[in-house]
């Protein structure tokens, strides 16, 4: 897949801006903060309808106005498709939109028409960071590939917010709706959590044969650390019976902590080196080679399930590699259609790459 | 120096009293003040009046709790209407949602929200005693519980199911599914379940 035309219209610095990337490596040069990152959150919106370097999106509208919007045409397997995000900021609340072909649909009917795989030196967190973000990084690829797996963590979230209201609201409790609460949660953490699974077995291998190609023979090994106690084979009824067994027994420490701590909320994506948590043992060094390693999986993984390259989105990161490292890089991805790399400068040029300036919001092709 | 002088007493209390509306913020607020200050006394008359209309002359029925001017509601007096079939919704402006289709003839109870922790509502604050009170005494048949397809409005049907299967025939839920003239392959993937789960014999 990729994109033929996108416009961004009062997006973070920028007014109004549109371009016409190219298939391949498209390369937008500029100093620091003219409005590299904000170019490549836009095209993020597009895939994911949300932005990965906030959770306050109304950050995203341009300071002064009320409305921001991204829109793009893109090539995608199935044909030409028009898609669009718009945020407006109100005085209270912030309400988005999303578009395909002109007609407003719902979020998870947007999801996964166009893919992005972005990668940007903050996701560094993602390996030596708090669990939420490892399951953040597991629920938006998997977002991406199933549509489905955005619907049942969803209804499981919403759920768990119920759930700890209730908790929280003290006794005398009403069973019925702990039961109800309960049965919903079981349901839809089944499916996530033996969707979460598979995808890391799948992501293993990858991630493990990228690694070697960056370290001298460090084994990276991803594991799924399961809150209910998946174990390998399991199918969703087993994960069911498993996930009511854990229920049953944590009920009494449930209710004495006030809060929910059964169920796929408190899994965690392991990483270990030569059998050692990377996250406690290993220098910066080999969280960055982890990372990278864990990037090119996701995109292997992605573009495998789907049968279709997502699009890439570098931000600054190539600019860390130098020219053979860079080339290296590209190559263990195995092949991308389009990717949109930015840096402040590039040491070498990269063979058959459309560069771009972006200069104080405005970008321009570079001859 | 400058000083800017204050708005006049009356439009900061107006002000006020339209910020307390929903989805009403201050920006908003002061154009509908200086809106209403450009246009004519009696249109600002007609409005107030309105206004208060809705509070003296609107209450809610006592059967089944939609909006009425008289009590018990025209729904509840139209004896045409089947009482076997009763429709539980959340909230009134739902009740008039299924009304507009037409294609329902039976009564109506309105819980008056949803079950939902997180804002303090759970059974107690809605009319689900009201409602178990109607079903068993009424010669109900069937109830059609038209939630919401989200978290809360599941987790209120299921609810309510549990509550009512001693006491009714039949309990059934909504079926939700695509919106006529759209295009299967343009349906996401829980819409199209959904409509496989709610698929009928032709
Ligand atoms: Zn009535």
């Amino acid at each position: 897949m990729r994109i033929t035309r996108i416009t961004l219209a009062n997006c973070r610095n920028y007014g109004e801006a549109t371009i016409e990337p190219q298939a391949g490596l498209n390369v937008f040069l500029g100093r620091n903060a003219q409005g590299k990152s904000n170019l490549l959150e836009a095209i993020g919106l597009l895939g994911t309808g949300k932005s990965f370097r906030t959770s306050r999106e109304a950050e995203i509208v341009r300071e002064g106005y009320g409305l921001a919007a991204v829109s793009a045409d893109a090539v995608v397997r199935s044909g030409n498709v028009t898609l669009g995000f718009t945020i407006a900021r109100g005085e209270r609340t912030t309400r988005k939109t999303l578009t395909i072909n002109g007609r407003a649909v719902r979020y998870a009917h947007f999801l996964g028409k166009l893919r992005v795989v972005s990668f940007a030196p903050a996701d560094l967190a993602v390996i030596v960071g708090a669990p939420g973000l490892r399951r953040a990084f597991l629920n938006l690829a998997l977002a991406q590939e199933q549509p489905n797996y955005y619907t049942a963590l969803a209804m499981y979230a919403r759920t768990l917010r119920q759930k700890n209201a209730l908790l929280r609201s003290g006794p005398p409790y009403d069973e019925e709706l702990f039961a109800i609460y309960d049965r919903t949660m079981v349901e839809r953490g089944a499916r996530m959590t033996l969707a979460r699974a598979q995808y890391v077995q799948t992501l293993g291998p990858h991630a493990r044969a990228e690694h070697l190609r960056w370290s001298a023979g460090e084994e990276l090994v991803l594991g799924y650390n399961s809150a209910i106690g998946y174990e390998i084979g399991d199918d969703e009824a087993m994960l069911r019976e498993r996930f009511e067994r854990a229920l049953e027994t944590g009920r009494t420490r449930e209710r004495a902590r006030g809060a929910a701590l059964v169920g796929p909320h408190r899994d965690d994506l392991t990483l270990a080196l030569d059998g050692r948590s990377l996250a406690e043992y290993g220098s910066q060094g080999q969280h960055r080679t982890a990372l990278l390693a864990l990037k090119v999986a996701e995109y292997r993984a992605m573009a495998a399930a789907t049968g279709e390259a997502p699009l890439l989105l570098l931000d600054d990161v190539l600019s860390e590699l130098d020219p053979d490292r860079a080339a290296r890089f590209l190559d263990g991805l195995g092949g991308f259609e389009q990717a949109f790399v930015t840096a402040t400068h590039l040491e070498h040029a990269l063979p058959g790459a459309t560069a771009f300036s972006i200069e104080g919001a405005r970008i321009a092709r570079v001859a | 120096m400058t000083r800017s002088e204050p708005p006049a007493e009356p439009v900061v209390a107006l002000i006020n009293e339209f910020t307390k509306l929903p989805t009403i913020g201050p920006k908003t607020a002061a154009r509908l003040v200086f809106h209403i200050l450009n246009r004519p006394r009696n249109e600002a008359q007609s409005l107030s009046e309105a206004i208060l209309a809705v509070k003296d002359r609107v209450g809610f029925c006592s059967v089944c709790a939609s909006i009425t001017e008289s009590d018990p509601c025209a729904f509840c007096r139209d004896e045409r209407r089947d009482a076997t079939l009763l429709c539980v919704v959340a909230d009134a402006k739902d009740l008039y949602a299924i009304e507009r289709s037409g294609a329902f003839h039976g009564r109506y109870h309105v819980l008056g929200g949803v079950i939902s922790p997180m804002d303090g509502i759970g059974p107690g604050q809605l009319r689900v005693r009201e409602l178990v009170e109607r079903v068993g005494s009424e010669a109900t048949h069937e109830v059609i519980i038209a939630t919401n397809p989200n978290a809360e409005g599941e987790a209120t049907a299921l609810y309510l199911s549990r509550l009512l299967a001693p006491l009714v025939a039949t309990v059934s839920r909504l079926a939700y599914g695509l919106p006529i003239g759209s295009d299967l392959d343009y349906a996401d993937e829980a819409t199209l379940a959904r409509a496989l789960e709610g698929r009928r014999l032709m």
